[in-house]
Protein backbone atom coordinates (compact mmCIF):
# COMPACT_ATOMS: atom_id res chain seq x y z
CA UNK A 1 0.00 0.00 0.00
CA UNK A 2 2.76 2.20 1.15
CA UNK A 3 4.71 1.86 -2.16
CA UNK A 4 1.17 2.83 -4.51
CA UNK A 5 0.93 5.78 -2.23
CA UNK A 6 4.57 6.54 -3.38
CA UNK A 7 4.15 6.08 -6.91
CA UNK A 8 1.25 7.86 -7.12
CA UNK A 9 2.75 10.90 -5.40
CA UNK A 10 5.97 10.39 -7.96
CA UNK A 11 3.43 10.51 -10.96
CA UNK A 12 1.74 13.58 -9.90
CA UNK A 13 4.75 15.32 -9.03
CA UNK A 14 5.73 15.02 -12.55
CA UNK A 15 2.32 15.13 -14.56
CA UNK A 16 2.87 18.86 -12.18
CA UNK A 17 5.84 19.46 -15.12
CA UNK A 18 3.80 19.67 -18.09
CA UNK A 19 2.16 22.66 -16.62
CA UNK A 20 4.80 24.41 -14.86
CA UNK A 21 8.07 26.10 -15.69
CA UNK A 22 10.51 23.78 -14.75
CA UNK A 23 14.73 22.86 -15.30
CA UNK A 24 15.00 19.44 -17.32
CA UNK A 25 18.16 18.66 -14.75
CA UNK A 26 16.29 19.24 -11.52
CA UNK A 27 13.46 17.14 -13.12
CA UNK A 28 15.45 14.51 -13.78
CA UNK A 29 17.45 14.91 -11.09
CA UNK A 30 14.09 14.55 -8.90
CA UNK A 31 13.41 11.59 -11.21
CA UNK A 32 16.67 9.53 -10.14
CA UNK A 33 15.83 10.07 -6.60
CA UNK A 34 12.63 8.70 -7.01
CA UNK A 35 13.16 5.70 -8.33
CA UNK A 36 15.83 5.07 -5.53
CA UNK A 37 13.04 5.69 -3.02
CA UNK A 38 10.45 3.29 -5.48
CA UNK A 39 12.17 0.42 -7.01
CA UNK A 40 14.39 -0.97 -4.14
CA UNK A 41 17.83 -0.04 -6.52
CA UNK A 42 20.89 1.55 -4.82
CA UNK A 43 21.36 3.79 -7.77
CA UNK A 44 19.91 5.59 -10.39
CA UNK A 45 20.90 7.43 -13.57
CA UNK A 46 19.93 8.93 -16.78
CA UNK A 47 21.35 9.66 -19.62
CA UNK A 48 20.22 12.33 -22.59
CA UNK A 49 21.49 12.38 -26.49
CA UNK A 50 22.40 15.54 -28.02
CA UNK A 51 20.78 16.54 -31.66
CA UNK A 52 24.14 14.43 -32.95
CA UNK A 53 23.11 11.52 -31.18
CA UNK A 54 25.93 11.36 -28.53
CA UNK A 55 24.86 10.17 -25.30
CA UNK A 56 25.69 12.50 -22.58
CA UNK A 57 25.50 11.95 -18.61
CA UNK A 58 22.72 14.56 -17.15
CA UNK A 59 21.43 13.03 -13.34
CA UNK A 60 22.20 10.60 -11.00
CA UNK A 61 21.47 9.69 -7.30
CA UNK A 62 25.35 9.78 -6.23
CA UNK A 63 28.54 11.04 -7.02
CA UNK A 64 28.99 7.11 -7.59
CA UNK A 65 26.80 6.83 -9.87
CA UNK A 66 27.61 9.48 -12.08
CA UNK A 67 31.45 8.05 -12.25
CA UNK A 68 29.90 4.91 -13.35
CA UNK A 69 27.95 6.42 -15.88
CA UNK A 70 31.26 8.32 -17.21
CA UNK A 71 33.47 5.00 -17.36
CA UNK A 72 30.45 3.40 -19.50
CA UNK A 73 30.34 6.70 -21.63
CA UNK A 74 34.15 6.63 -22.09
CA UNK A 75 34.86 3.08 -22.67
CA UNK A 76 31.53 3.10 -25.20
CA UNK A 77 30.31 -0.17 -23.11
CA UNK A 78 27.86 -0.58 -21.24
CA UNK A 79 23.76 -1.71 -20.14
CA UNK A 80 22.91 2.06 -20.44
CA UNK A 81 24.53 2.10 -24.11
CA UNK A 82 22.65 -1.07 -25.20
CA UNK A 83 19.47 0.08 -24.19
CA UNK A 84 19.49 3.65 -25.77
CA UNK A 85 20.77 2.26 -29.30
CA UNK A 86 18.41 -1.03 -29.44
CA UNK A 87 15.75 0.69 -27.85
CA UNK A 88 14.98 -2.25 -25.79
CA UNK A 89 15.26 -2.38 -22.00
CA UNK A 90 18.22 -4.44 -20.42
CA UNK A 91 17.95 -6.08 -17.14
CA UNK A 92 21.24 -8.03 -16.76
CA UNK A 93 23.24 -9.49 -13.62
CA UNK A 94 26.94 -8.69 -13.38
CA UNK A 95 28.20 -11.71 -12.49
CA UNK A 96 26.67 -13.76 -15.76
CA UNK A 97 27.98 -10.64 -18.05
CA UNK A 98 31.25 -10.40 -17.14
CA UNK A 99 33.26 -11.75 -19.75
CA UNK A 100 30.85 -11.74 -22.96
CA UNK A 101 28.37 -8.54 -23.20
CA UNK A 102 30.45 -5.99 -21.15
CA UNK A 103 34.23 -6.89 -20.75
CA UNK A 104 35.27 -3.99 -20.01
CA UNK A 105 32.07 -2.59 -17.79
CA UNK A 106 31.34 -5.41 -15.93
CA UNK A 107 34.15 -6.15 -13.88
CA UNK A 108 34.65 -2.13 -13.42
CA UNK A 109 30.81 -2.30 -11.70
CA UNK A 110 31.28 -5.36 -9.75
CA UNK A 111 34.10 -3.48 -8.02
CA UNK A 112 31.90 -0.36 -7.41
CA UNK A 113 29.41 -2.64 -5.53
CA UNK A 114 26.77 -2.86 -8.38
CA UNK A 115 26.25 -6.68 -9.23
CA UNK A 116 23.06 -5.88 -11.15
CA UNK A 117 21.58 -3.34 -13.67
CA UNK A 118 18.35 -2.32 -15.34
CA UNK A 119 18.62 0.17 -18.30
CA UNK A 120 14.99 1.45 -20.07
CA UNK A 121 15.17 3.47 -23.01
CA UNK A 122 13.52 6.67 -23.18
CA UNK A 123 11.54 6.21 -25.84
CA UNK A 124 8.67 7.78 -27.92
CA UNK A 125 7.45 5.58 -30.60
CA UNK A 126 10.58 5.00 -32.95
CA UNK A 127 12.68 8.30 -30.80
CA UNK A 128 14.87 7.06 -28.05
CA UNK A 129 16.46 10.54 -26.70
CA UNK A 130 18.50 8.51 -23.56
CA UNK A 131 18.41 5.94 -20.95
CA UNK A 132 17.34 5.72 -17.51
CA UNK A 133 19.89 3.38 -15.53
CA UNK A 134 19.23 1.60 -12.71
CA UNK A 135 21.61 -0.47 -10.49
CA UNK A 136 21.50 -2.50 -7.64
CA UNK A 137 23.89 -3.96 -4.95
CA UNK A 138 21.94 -6.99 -4.83
CA UNK A 139 22.59 -9.83 -7.21
CA UNK A 140 18.72 -10.24 -8.37
CA UNK A 141 17.58 -8.14 -11.34
CA UNK A 142 14.20 -5.99 -10.99
CA UNK A 143 10.74 -8.53 -11.03
CA UNK A 144 8.69 -7.76 -13.76
CA UNK A 145 6.41 -5.54 -11.84
CA UNK A 146 9.39 -3.27 -11.18
CA UNK A 147 10.38 -3.80 -14.81
CA UNK A 148 7.00 -2.03 -15.53
CA UNK A 149 7.14 0.41 -13.02
CA UNK A 150 10.71 1.63 -14.09
CA UNK A 151 9.60 1.57 -17.85
CA UNK A 152 6.67 3.79 -16.73
CA UNK A 153 8.67 6.31 -15.04
CA UNK A 154 11.05 6.11 -18.28
CA UNK A 155 8.54 6.90 -20.23
CA UNK A 156 6.91 10.06 -17.74
CA UNK A 157 10.40 11.36 -18.42
CA UNK A 158 10.76 11.11 -22.36
CA UNK A 159 7.14 12.55 -22.47
CA UNK A 160 8.20 15.47 -20.06
CA UNK A 161 11.99 16.41 -21.84
CA UNK A 162 9.68 16.39 -25.64
CA UNK A 163 7.15 18.69 -24.71
CA UNK A 164 9.41 21.00 -22.79
CA UNK A 165 12.00 20.88 -26.62
CA UNK A 166 8.36 21.00 -28.32
CA UNK A 167 7.38 23.85 -26.77
CA UNK A 168 10.76 25.86 -27.02
CA UNK A 169 10.84 24.78 -31.06
CA UNK A 170 7.30 26.39 -31.29
CA UNK A 171 8.50 29.81 -29.59
CA UNK A 172 11.09 29.98 -31.51
CA UNK A 173 9.46 29.69 -35.01
CA UNK A 174 6.41 31.48 -34.21
CA UNK A 175 8.70 35.09 -33.26
CA UNK A 176 10.82 34.10 -36.69
CA UNK A 177 7.08 33.90 -38.25
CA UNK A 178 6.12 37.47 -36.56
CA UNK A 179 9.58 38.93 -37.34
CA UNK A 180 8.63 38.02 -41.16
CA UNK A 181 5.99 38.72 -41.63
CA UNK A 182 6.48 42.42 -39.74
CA UNK A 183 9.40 42.30 -41.96
CA UNK A 184 6.97 41.77 -44.84
CA UNK A 185 4.26 44.31 -44.00
CA UNK A 186 7.41 47.08 -43.58
CA UNK A 187 8.80 46.28 -47.35
CA UNK A 188 5.17 47.01 -48.44
CA UNK A 189 4.42 49.76 -47.44
CA UNK A 190 7.72 51.24 -47.52
CA UNK A 191 6.85 50.32 -51.96
CA UNK A 192 3.25 52.38 -51.58
CA UNK A 193 5.37 55.52 -49.66
CA UNK A 194 7.94 55.42 -52.26
CA UNK A 195 5.69 54.76 -55.19
CA UNK A 196 3.08 57.76 -54.31
CA UNK A 197 6.02 60.19 -53.80
CA UNK A 198 8.23 59.52 -56.63
CA UNK A 199 4.96 58.78 -58.72
CA UNK A 200 6.10 55.42 -59.98
CA UNK A 201 4.73 52.23 -59.91
CA UNK A 202 5.20 50.07 -56.71
CA UNK A 203 7.14 47.62 -59.02
CA UNK A 204 9.72 50.55 -60.02
CA UNK A 205 9.09 51.85 -56.03
CA UNK A 206 10.61 47.97 -54.82
CA UNK A 207 13.32 48.43 -57.55
CA UNK A 208 14.52 52.10 -56.11
CA UNK A 209 14.54 50.18 -52.56
CA UNK A 210 16.89 47.36 -53.48
CA UNK A 211 19.00 49.44 -55.13
CA UNK A 212 19.44 51.91 -52.33
CA UNK A 213 19.67 48.79 -49.98
CA UNK A 214 22.13 47.02 -51.91
CA UNK A 215 24.74 50.04 -52.73
CA UNK A 216 24.79 51.28 -49.21
CA UNK A 217 25.20 47.74 -47.86
CA UNK A 218 21.98 47.64 -45.71
CA UNK A 219 18.97 44.98 -45.81
CA UNK A 220 16.04 45.40 -47.53
CA UNK A 221 13.98 45.64 -44.00
CA UNK A 222 16.46 48.39 -42.69
CA UNK A 223 15.67 50.63 -46.04
CA UNK A 224 11.85 49.98 -45.53
CA UNK A 225 12.14 51.01 -41.85
CA UNK A 226 13.84 53.91 -42.52
CA UNK A 227 11.81 55.50 -45.10
CA UNK A 228 8.69 54.59 -42.89
CA UNK A 229 9.74 56.17 -40.09
CA UNK A 230 11.31 58.81 -42.28
CA UNK A 231 15.17 59.30 -41.54
CA UNK A 232 15.38 57.97 -45.28
CA UNK A 233 13.57 60.22 -47.78
CA UNK A 234 12.05 59.01 -51.15
CA UNK A 235 14.18 61.59 -52.79
CA UNK A 236 17.61 60.16 -51.11
CA UNK A 237 16.74 56.83 -53.24
CA UNK A 238 17.14 58.65 -56.43
CA UNK A 239 19.69 60.59 -56.00
CA UNK A 240 23.33 59.40 -57.47
CA UNK A 241 25.53 58.42 -54.89
CA UNK A 242 29.41 60.01 -54.68
CA UNK A 243 31.11 57.30 -56.25
CA UNK A 244 29.86 56.27 -58.75
CA UNK A 245 31.56 55.75 -61.89
CA UNK A 246 31.13 58.86 -64.14
CA UNK B 1 -22.43 3.86 -29.68
CA UNK B 2 -19.07 4.29 -30.31
CA UNK B 3 -17.83 7.00 -32.83
CA UNK B 4 -14.44 7.13 -34.76
CA UNK B 5 -13.42 10.13 -33.75
CA UNK B 6 -10.41 12.07 -36.14
CA UNK B 7 -7.36 11.93 -34.63
CA UNK B 8 -4.26 13.91 -36.47
CA UNK B 9 -3.35 10.82 -38.71
CA UNK B 10 -6.61 10.77 -40.42
CA UNK B 11 -7.03 14.03 -40.86
CA UNK B 12 -3.23 14.25 -42.56
CA UNK B 13 -4.60 11.52 -45.17
CA UNK B 14 -8.17 13.50 -45.89
CA UNK B 15 -5.55 16.59 -46.11
CA UNK B 16 -3.00 14.54 -48.49
CA UNK B 17 -5.80 13.71 -50.65
CA UNK B 18 -6.77 17.57 -50.80
CA UNK B 19 -3.28 18.51 -51.53
CA UNK B 20 -3.04 15.74 -54.15
CA UNK B 21 -5.95 17.72 -56.19
CA UNK B 22 -5.31 21.22 -55.26
CA UNK B 23 -1.47 21.90 -54.85
CA UNK B 24 -2.24 24.53 -52.26
CA UNK B 25 -1.30 23.12 -48.53
CA UNK B 26 -2.91 25.84 -47.23
CA UNK B 27 -6.18 25.34 -49.04
CA UNK B 28 -5.72 21.93 -48.55
CA UNK B 29 -6.42 21.92 -44.83
CA UNK B 30 -9.31 24.29 -45.38
CA UNK B 31 -10.73 21.80 -47.99
CA UNK B 32 -10.29 19.05 -45.83
CA UNK B 33 -11.69 20.76 -42.91
CA UNK B 34 -14.97 21.04 -44.72
CA UNK B 35 -14.86 17.56 -45.94
CA UNK B 36 -14.70 16.06 -41.97
CA UNK B 37 -16.81 18.76 -40.53
CA UNK B 38 -19.31 19.05 -42.79
CA UNK B 39 -19.77 22.53 -43.13
CA UNK B 40 -19.80 25.35 -45.74
CA UNK B 41 -16.83 26.83 -45.59
CA UNK B 42 -13.53 26.57 -43.50
CA UNK B 43 -10.70 29.63 -43.62
CA UNK B 44 -6.74 30.05 -42.09
CA UNK B 45 -6.06 33.10 -41.05
CA UNK B 46 -2.50 34.21 -39.26
CA UNK B 47 -1.98 37.14 -37.12
CA UNK B 48 0.24 39.11 -35.16
CA UNK B 49 -0.12 42.62 -33.70
CA UNK B 50 -2.28 44.56 -35.39
CA UNK B 51 -1.94 42.68 -38.60
CA UNK B 52 -3.59 39.81 -40.53
CA UNK B 53 -2.49 37.33 -43.16
CA UNK B 54 -5.43 35.15 -44.82
CA UNK B 55 -3.40 31.67 -45.53
CA UNK B 56 -5.94 29.73 -47.26
CA UNK B 57 -9.63 29.58 -48.09
CA UNK B 58 -11.79 26.50 -48.83
CA UNK B 59 -14.11 28.95 -51.47
CA UNK B 60 -14.73 31.99 -52.42
CA UNK B 61 -17.46 32.94 -49.86
CA UNK B 62 -15.34 32.50 -47.21
CA UNK B 63 -12.78 34.59 -48.70
CA UNK B 64 -15.49 37.22 -49.06
CA UNK B 65 -16.32 36.99 -45.47
CA UNK B 66 -12.63 36.80 -44.47
CA UNK B 67 -12.10 40.14 -45.97
CA UNK B 68 -14.97 41.66 -43.96
CA UNK B 69 -13.24 40.65 -40.83
CA UNK B 70 -10.41 42.27 -42.26
CA UNK B 71 -12.20 45.47 -43.00
CA UNK B 72 -14.40 45.70 -39.90
CA UNK B 73 -11.56 44.21 -37.34
CA UNK B 74 -14.57 42.08 -35.87
CA UNK B 75 -15.44 38.69 -36.29
CA UNK B 76 -15.15 35.11 -35.01
CA UNK B 77 -11.36 35.08 -36.35
CA UNK B 78 -10.28 38.20 -34.36
CA UNK B 79 -12.19 36.85 -31.44
CA UNK B 80 -10.65 33.97 -31.13
CA UNK B 81 -7.07 35.11 -32.05
CA UNK B 82 -7.42 37.72 -28.73
CA UNK B 83 -9.49 35.31 -26.10
CA UNK B 84 -7.50 32.55 -27.25
CA UNK B 85 -10.33 30.36 -26.83
CA UNK B 86 -12.83 29.17 -29.31
CA UNK B 87 -16.05 31.51 -29.90
CA UNK B 88 -19.29 30.14 -31.85
CA UNK B 89 -22.13 31.84 -32.99
CA UNK B 90 -24.63 29.42 -34.22
CA UNK B 91 -27.29 32.03 -35.49
CA UNK B 92 -25.95 35.18 -37.00
CA UNK B 93 -29.39 36.02 -37.52
CA UNK B 94 -30.29 36.40 -34.01
CA UNK B 95 -30.96 40.28 -33.25
CA UNK B 96 -30.51 39.23 -29.33
CA UNK B 97 -26.46 39.43 -30.07
CA UNK B 98 -24.60 42.45 -28.71
CA UNK B 99 -20.93 41.03 -30.87
CA UNK B 100 -20.07 41.51 -34.24
CA UNK B 101 -22.65 43.75 -35.65
CA UNK B 102 -21.36 45.20 -38.78
CA UNK B 103 -19.61 41.05 -39.74
CA UNK B 104 -22.81 39.41 -38.59
CA UNK B 105 -24.63 41.86 -41.23
CA UNK B 106 -22.13 40.80 -44.65
CA UNK B 107 -21.81 37.23 -43.55
CA UNK B 108 -25.71 37.23 -43.55
CA UNK B 109 -25.25 39.16 -47.21
CA UNK B 110 -23.09 36.63 -48.64
CA UNK B 111 -25.15 33.53 -47.28
CA UNK B 112 -23.62 32.74 -43.68
CA UNK B 113 -25.68 31.97 -41.19
CA UNK B 114 -23.27 30.21 -38.76
CA UNK B 115 -19.55 31.11 -37.71
CA UNK B 116 -17.11 29.69 -35.26
CA UNK B 117 -13.26 30.83 -35.10
CA UNK B 118 -10.78 28.21 -33.08
CA UNK B 119 -7.50 29.93 -32.07
CA UNK B 120 -3.94 28.46 -33.41
CA UNK B 121 -2.39 27.65 -30.29
CA UNK B 122 0.89 26.01 -29.79
CA UNK B 123 1.20 26.52 -25.85
CA UNK B 124 0.27 29.25 -24.73
CA UNK B 125 1.10 31.18 -27.94
CA UNK B 126 -2.04 32.17 -30.38
CA UNK B 127 -0.77 32.34 -34.29
CA UNK B 128 -4.04 33.39 -35.34
CA UNK B 129 -7.53 31.54 -35.88
CA UNK B 130 -9.33 28.94 -38.09
CA UNK B 131 -12.44 29.94 -39.33
CA UNK B 132 -15.41 27.45 -39.73
CA UNK B 133 -18.49 28.61 -41.78
CA UNK B 134 -22.01 27.54 -42.25
CA UNK B 135 -25.18 28.19 -44.42
CA UNK B 136 -27.25 27.16 -42.06
CA UNK B 137 -28.02 28.36 -38.50
CA UNK B 138 -27.19 25.32 -35.42
CA UNK B 139 -24.42 24.66 -33.23
CA UNK B 140 -21.83 22.40 -34.26
CA UNK B 141 -22.07 19.19 -32.31
CA UNK B 142 -19.47 18.20 -29.27
CA UNK B 143 -18.26 15.82 -31.97
CA UNK B 144 -17.74 18.46 -34.72
CA UNK B 145 -16.51 20.69 -32.20
CA UNK B 146 -13.90 18.21 -31.18
CA UNK B 147 -13.10 17.78 -35.18
CA UNK B 148 -12.31 21.36 -35.19
CA UNK B 149 -9.67 20.90 -32.57
CA UNK B 150 -7.87 18.28 -33.58
CA UNK B 151 -7.89 20.62 -37.11
CA UNK B 152 -6.90 23.73 -35.77
CA UNK B 153 -3.92 21.81 -33.43
CA UNK B 154 -2.65 20.17 -37.01
CA UNK B 155 -2.86 23.74 -38.74
CA UNK B 156 -1.30 25.11 -36.10
CA UNK B 157 1.20 22.18 -36.55
CA UNK B 158 1.82 22.68 -40.15
CA UNK B 159 2.58 26.19 -40.05
CA UNK B 160 5.45 26.06 -37.95
CA UNK B 161 6.66 22.90 -39.69
CA UNK B 162 6.32 25.15 -42.79
CA UNK B 163 8.10 28.07 -41.59
CA UNK B 164 10.49 26.07 -39.49
CA UNK B 165 11.71 25.14 -43.23
CA UNK B 166 12.08 28.58 -44.28
CA UNK B 167 15.29 30.23 -45.24
CA UNK B 168 15.85 32.33 -42.29
CA UNK B 169 14.27 36.04 -42.41
CA UNK B 170 11.51 35.03 -44.87
CA UNK B 171 7.94 33.80 -44.73
CA UNK B 172 7.27 30.18 -46.00
CA UNK B 173 6.27 29.65 -49.62
CA UNK B 174 3.03 27.92 -48.08
CA UNK B 175 2.04 30.70 -46.34
CA UNK B 176 1.95 32.78 -49.06
CA UNK B 177 -0.79 31.07 -51.80
CA UNK B 178 -3.43 32.83 -50.46
CA UNK B 179 -5.48 34.40 -53.49
CA UNK B 180 -5.88 37.65 -51.62
CA UNK B 181 -2.91 37.45 -49.00
CA UNK B 182 -2.54 41.30 -48.36
CA UNK B 183 0.09 42.94 -50.11
CA UNK B 184 -1.95 45.56 -51.53
CA UNK B 185 -3.44 46.49 -48.65
CA UNK B 186 0.00 47.47 -47.21
CA UNK B 187 1.29 49.24 -50.46
CA UNK B 188 -1.99 50.96 -50.57
CA UNK B 189 -1.75 52.37 -47.11
CA UNK B 190 1.57 53.55 -47.86
CA UNK B 191 0.21 55.49 -50.57
CA UNK B 192 -2.48 56.63 -48.67
CA UNK B 193 -0.18 57.81 -45.79
CA UNK B 194 1.57 59.98 -48.49
CA UNK B 195 -1.36 61.19 -50.16
CA UNK B 196 -3.25 62.25 -47.37
CA UNK B 197 -0.48 63.42 -44.96
CA UNK B 198 -1.12 60.72 -42.04
CA UNK B 199 0.33 57.91 -40.37
CA UNK B 200 0.53 54.47 -41.94
CA UNK B 201 -1.98 53.36 -39.10
CA UNK B 202 -4.60 56.04 -39.87
CA UNK B 203 -3.97 55.40 -43.78
CA UNK B 204 -5.26 52.08 -42.95
CA UNK B 205 -8.11 53.23 -41.02
CA UNK B 206 -8.73 55.43 -43.95
CA UNK B 207 -8.65 52.03 -46.39
CA UNK B 208 -10.96 50.33 -44.27
CA UNK B 209 -13.49 53.41 -44.06
CA UNK B 210 -13.52 53.64 -47.65
CA UNK B 211 -14.19 49.86 -48.52
CA UNK B 212 -17.14 49.54 -46.03
CA UNK B 213 -18.85 52.83 -46.83
CA UNK B 214 -19.26 51.21 -50.30
CA UNK B 215 -19.46 48.10 -49.52
CA UNK B 216 -16.36 46.93 -51.85
CA UNK B 217 -13.77 44.09 -50.48
CA UNK B 218 -10.48 45.75 -48.84
CA UNK B 219 -8.42 43.56 -51.11
CA UNK B 220 -10.52 45.31 -54.66
CA UNK B 221 -10.13 48.44 -53.07
CA UNK B 222 -6.27 48.45 -51.95
CA UNK B 223 -5.58 47.07 -55.43
CA UNK B 224 -7.46 50.10 -57.22
CA UNK B 225 -5.54 52.48 -54.93
CA UNK B 226 -1.91 50.17 -55.31
CA UNK B 227 -2.09 50.62 -58.63
CA UNK B 228 -2.70 54.22 -58.48
CA UNK B 229 -5.87 54.06 -59.81
CA UNK B 230 -8.09 55.17 -56.55
CA UNK B 231 -7.19 58.11 -54.68
CA UNK B 232 -8.11 58.96 -51.08
CA UNK B 233 -6.88 62.56 -51.56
Amino acid sequence: MAREQDLLAAFVEFADTFVDDYDVVEFLHRLAERCVGLLNVSEAGIMLADRDGTLHYIASSSERMHLIELFELQHDEGPCLDAYRTGVAVHAAMADEANTRWPRFAPHARDVGFQSVSALPMRLRADVIGALNLFSATPEPLNSEDQQVAQALADIATISILQERALKDGQVVTTQLEGALESRIAIEQAKGMVAEHNHVSIDDAFTLLRGYARKNNRLLRQTADAIIDGTLTADALTAPTRNQPA
Amino acid sequence: MTVDRLDSGRFAQVVEARREEHGDPARAVCLACVDVLGVAGAGLVLMSGGQSMGIGVSDSVTDTVEQMEYTLGEGPCVSAYRTKVPVFDADLADEETDRWPEFRRGALASGIQAAFGFPLLIQHVCMGALNVYHDRPGALSDGQVADALVVAQFASRAVLAWQADAPSGTVAWQLEQAPNRGVEVHQATGRISVQVGVSLADALVLLRAYAFSHDRPISEVAAEVAAGRLRMD
